[in-house]
């Protein structure tokens, strides 16, 4: 597959060499014929080696998006996706938390526009991310607590009470499944 | 800060500024030394929301994270979700999508550029390119029945069709836009009060636009030649000529010239697309689901728009994450402010032409 979706084949096999698990390589295009190609890194501290790969190639980092694992057969924690363009094309880099490698350390001194970001994602979703040189809230009140936005139950679930369990499910979650 | 060096604080609400940012300023005399930015006031939660909603919901709530790129939002979207299903859009649909986005680049482009003489006074020039973008605002009302939130698009493709008499109208509205749009660019880049505040002020050198990642005119007016419509063709851009004005000034001037030349580069791709389209669907059907994880990007007004869908077999997503343009081009006001005037900051802020509504989400 590779030769044949658009991508840079030096940036795919240095990146392809940090991602040795099964299925932790993916290509895929759309259907304007654009490259996407994904990979997921063995361990989380490995994402400062795969950013220097990037970084060396001259691609620009366009978004981090971490989400929730929580519940994940695997025990994961936390993932974060870090989306790079490089001449038209995505290289998607995903790295996963857990308890034995709960951190990620910060790329902000290797792609500058970094630092938005991982304020981000340590702020709204508690991704601990070591070494950032500016740690500080980028949203919200240094007083409001990490992880807030979990904590959202939409006026919807709530105006339906009588109708769904969600919000019954909700509370009883909140009261660590007591009834 | 140093002895000679005091703070000064400017917004969270201000005259000058559209929407709520805190700027710590450090001056010395009336010249800055150094910013900090402090953003955070209308924070809305909009990616936790939607991971409550279905898909199809998503297209509404993602075309409301900000009004003047809006169809952006829902473009892209629409698109990160085909991505992930395998969807191929209809090639009428994806001339509508090309038609929707680029009216609104020119709404868009030329409400900057008003707010632009706003900030430096000169009133006349203000209403006078209000007025003209009404031109715009009309077709958007004629041909969508709204003048901001467009609602063209939906998964598979778009929810609206044209026809003859329609194509008609548009064309003849650009024939009356064009040479209006013209004159007011002669001002912008010759008149003398405007030139005198935006020529050689709020520098962002090409290593520091390129350091920092910044995208969109913003970008483009300090050398870098980034657009996503070309360097990643999307919809119908492959089948459309337009040419990527590229500015080398980094000043506020240089970001108006580029602004101003892509209003005509709009025009002339409008015209093609009314030109070019085929007859045909205008929508595709919705695949199954998929566990999988897609991506899309998209050229906005203000530049590169990123989604990011992670799926889970059902039609509430995972994770929906967007990056907008702004939120890359925030910190570059901190090269373009520092030894600037304090009376240069609004100017300077709204020549990268922010959205905090996007940036904040």
């Amino acid at each position: 597959m590779p030769d044949i979706i658009k991508g840079d084949a030096g940036v795919m096999d240095a990146l392809a060499a940090l991602c040795t698990q099964p299925n932790a390589i993916r290509h895929t295009e759309d259907s304007f014929g654009n490259g996407f190609h994904w990979y997921t890194l063995d361990r989380a501290d490995e994402i400062t080696g795969a950013a220097k790969i990037l970084k060396d190639a001259g691609a620009r980092l366009a978004i981090i998006a971490a989400y929730n694992r929580q519940g994940d057969a695997n025990g994961l924690m936390h993932s974060a996706c870090y989306e790079f363009v490089l001449k038209g094309v995505v290289y998607g880099v995903t790295v996963n938390m857990d308890a034995e490698h709960p951190s990620v350390p910060s790329i902000t001194t290797i792609f500058a526009n970094a630092d938005w970001h991982e304020r981000e994602m340590m702020e709204l979703y508690g991704v601990n991310v070591t070494s950032h040189p500016n740690p500080r809230r980028l949203f919200l009140d240094e007083e409001l607590d990490k992880g807030l936005l979990g904590d959202i139950v939409p006026l919807s679930i709530m105006m339906n009470g009588s109708t769904s369990n969600d919000l019954w499910e909700r509370i009883l979650s909140d009261r660590g499944g007591q009834s | 800060m140093s002895s000679s060096t005091f703070n000064l604080p400017l917004g969270p609400v201000h005259v000058a500024l559209e929407e709520p940012v805190y700027f710590q300023l450090e001056v010395q005399g009336e010249t800055i030394r150094n910013v900090s930015l402090t953003s955070g006031h209308v924070h809305r939660g909009m990616e936790a929301m939607a991971a409550k909603r279905n898909l199809v919901k998503n297209t509404t709530l993602t075309e409301r994270v900000c009004s003047l790129c809006s169809n952006s939002h829902s473009f892209t979207y629409c698109m990160a979700v085909e991505n992930a299903l395998g969807i191929t859009v209809p090639m009428r649909a994806r001339y509508l999508r090309v038609l929707a986005e680029e009216i609104k680049r020119i709404a868009s482009h030329m409400f900057n550029t008003a707010i632009q003489a706003h900030i430096i006074g000169f009133k006349s020039l203000f209403m006078h390119v209000m007025e003209v973008r009404e031109i715009v605002q009309d077709i958007k009302e004629t041909v969508y029945g709204n003048r901001m939130n467009l609602a063209a698009n939906c998964i598979g493709g778009v929810k609206y069709n044209i026809d003859q008499e329609l194509i008609d109208y548009m064309l003849r509205a650009l024939e009356k836009f064009e040479p209006q749009v013209a004159e007011i660019r002669d001002l912008y880049l010759n008149n003398h009060n405007v030139v005198t505040r935006t020529k050689g002020i709020g520098l962002l050198p090409h290593e520091d636009a390129i350091s920092l990642g910044v995208v969109g005119p913003v970008a483009r007016a300090s050398g870098i030649s980034d657009d996503v419509r070309r360097d990643s063709p999307y919809s119908a851009y492959p089948e459309l000529d337009f040419k990527v004005i590229v500015k080398n000034e980094c000043d506020i001037h240089a970001r108006t010239q580029v602004r101003l030349d892509e209003i005509f580069e709009s025009i002339n791709i409008i015209r093609q697309c009314c030109a070019k389209m085929p007859e045909g669907a205008h929508c595709a059907p919705m695949n199954p689901i998929p566990v999988t994880e897609a991506c899309a990007r998209s050229e906005a007004p203000r530049g590169e728009v990123f989604y990011f869908i992670r799926t889970n077999g059902t039609d509430i997503p995972d994770r929906l994450k967007w990056r907008v343009p702004s939120y890359m081009n925030w910190e570059a006001l901190g090269v373009m402010m520092r030894n600037c005037e304090v009376a240069d900051v609004a100017l300077i802020t709204n020549s990268i032409d922010p959205c905090v509504s996007c940036t904040e989400r």
